[in-house]
């Protein structure tokens, strides 16, 4: 998928925001603050299928992503489903929700090795009170080309740094959840993340959003398409397959992005 | 058992520099499924299959290409400019397809009607012009005229497609008479392109002493298409060795084939 496509800042669930409950009401007062930016990460351990199915049918209206699940993701309609470490293959959850964006936890550069369409990177800042895995780990995601999504001891005032090392959005439980006035904490949160980071661009007749300055070869990945299997044409210009690692998108511009298809 | 090699001597099909084992070369296009594709292809024998450039679909990223169930390294690869309206168009699409990096020929199609995707000569002369400039192997798809196909070949077209009969109408070799005449005036290779319905429609074409031909409706419409790819395979064959072998004059009265002497 296209960064442009993905919201900026999830707030995740664990077991403990579940069972004090009203998660539907918390989630909605923080998602009319963060719009389209904003999205939900189902994740439980502790609810049976139909509680999460439930859960999940609450938030309508607001993105959602459902943790390892991607039948109730599907079932639900959420458009993203989230692969912690014990979850199925990412082909597996691609299966059962074909048109879910799967966005794989790594929680170091060897799990960067997913064929997912994002990564939700972490823990960043800190672990279980502990430090963290540090910025690197953006750093290393963010070379997959695909877009990272950096978690653990993220607040609004270290949001800039994860952005700064490569990250496209953050993700918080406590900072989120715990906030005095939750909708207050979004604010803060996209307040934190440098703006302009998305251009608009027009792929193959389609208007996109599209992470800005990224290469040719980043937005290939993004979009899951091999670079050997497509040509490229920027601007009414082709772009030879050794080149598209040092073009660069900019504002308003225009791709096209062809293969073979059987003809006569 | 002597086989048909054995008892007659062809010279190699050669185009543009490079040598074809077969004369008869095939679209991979409307077929019902890609395992139908592929084995009708390998049944015809065919070394040279067309494809088509198109958009890759953005909304279903995990759509396949016709790559990865056409090995380019067994078959050789014909991109064409179906589709295409103007000379402008036809030289884009055919830029975008050598950049896929396989060959540097192209099928080029400039086409003038919608209703019966007639060739527009003049835009494909103009365009056959510019991309032979560019180093292109030109196999400019045509109707079956004499003097457009003698300012293609001045052009530098490295073989010449006249038409049986519009693409896809399966109405078979309409003017026998014109396409033996553009194969007795030119030098370069001349294949017949789009028509045929059935194996008696590319023999008969075959016989007109042509270099070979081009087909995709005709097998992949077929009840069967893998027993009839297999079909133009023998009638593309028969219709060669025939016109090798030099047919009996036509006469209008009949000649006992049996001797009329030593009857009782």
């Amino acid at each position: 998928m296209i960064a442009a496509a993905l919201p900026r800042l999830w707030a995740l669930t664990d077991d403990r925001v579940i069972a004090e409950g009203r998660v539907a009401d918390r989630a909605r007062l923080m998602a009319d603050a963060g719009r389209a930016e904003f999205a939900v990460g189902l994740r439980s351990t502790a609810l049976t299928d139909r509680a999460l199915m439930a859960l999940a049918s609450q938030l309508g209206g607001i993105q959602v992503g459902i943790s390892g699940r991607a039948d109730i993701a599907r079932a639900a309609g959420a458009a993203f489903v989230l692969k912690g470490r014990g979850a199925l293959p990412v082909a597996d959850l691609r299966n059962v929700a074909p048109s879910a964006v799967v966005i794989a936890s790594a929680h170091d550069a060897a799990e960067l090795d997913q064929d997912a369409d994002a990564f939700l990177a972490g823990a960043i800042f800190e672990k279980d009170g502990g430090p963290g895995a540090g910025l690197g780990l953006i750093e290393a995601a963010a070379k997959t080309g695909k877009p990272v999504i950096a978690v653990g001891g993220v607040t609004p005032s270290n949001a800039a740094r994860a952005i700064a090392a490569g990250a496209w959005g953050v993700a918080a439980i406590r900072a989120l959840w715990d906030a005095a006035d939750p909708p207050a904490a979004v604010r803060a949160f996209l307040q934190a993340l440098p703006a302009a980071a998305a251009v608009s661009v027009t792929i193959n007749g389609q208007p996109k959003r599209a992470t800005a300055s990224a290469t040719l070869e980043q937005l290939l990945a993004q979009l899951s398409l091999d670079p050997r299997a497509v040509v490229v044409e920027h601007n009414r210009e082709i772009v030879r397959r050794e080149q598209l690692a040092a073009r660069r998108i900019a504002e308003g511009d225009a791709l096209e992005i062809v293969h073979f298809v059987g003809g006569g | 058992m002597q086989t048909t090699t054995d008892v007659f001597t062809d010279t190699p099909l050669v185009i543009g520099g490079r040598t074809f084992r077969s004369r008869l070369m095939v679209g991979s296009g409307r077929h019902r499924s890609n395992e139908l594709l592929v084995r009708s292809i390998d049944a015809s024998g065919a070394d040279v299959v067309t494809v088509a450039v198109r958009r890759v679909d953005l909304d279903r990223t995990k759509s396949e290409g016709v790559l990865y169930h056409l090995d380019p390294s067994r078959w050789f690869l014909l991109a064409n400019t179906a589709g295409c309206y103007t000379a402008e168009d036809a030289i884009r699409y055919a830029r975008l397809a050598r950049a896929a990096g396989f060959n540097e020929f192209i099928k080029l199609e400039v086409i003038g009607d919608e209703k019966t995707l007639l060739p527009d000569t003049a835009g494909l002369l103009e365009a056959t012009k510019v991309l032979v400039k560019e180093g292109f192997v030109v196999m400019a798809y045509t109707n079956e005229d004499l003097i457009t196909a003698l300012r293609l070949e001045d052009a530098g077209a490295a073989a010449v497609m006249p038409l049986a009969s519009p693409i896809g109408s399966g109405l078979g070799l309409l003017n026998p008479y014109h396409v033996r005449t553009i194969k007795s005036r030119l030098t370069v290779p001349v294949i017949v392109d789009a028509g045929v319905g059935t194996a008696s429609d590319a023999c008969l074409v075959m016989e007109q002493g042509v270099d070979g031909i081009l087909m995709n409706t005709a097998i992949a419409e077929a009840r069967d298409p893998v027993a009839m790819a297999h079909a133009m395979k023998l009638a593309t064959e028969s219709g060669r060795a025939a016109y090798l072998a030099g047919r009996m004059p036509k006469r209008e009265i009949a000649v006992p084939s049996s001797p009329t002497q030593g009857m009782l």
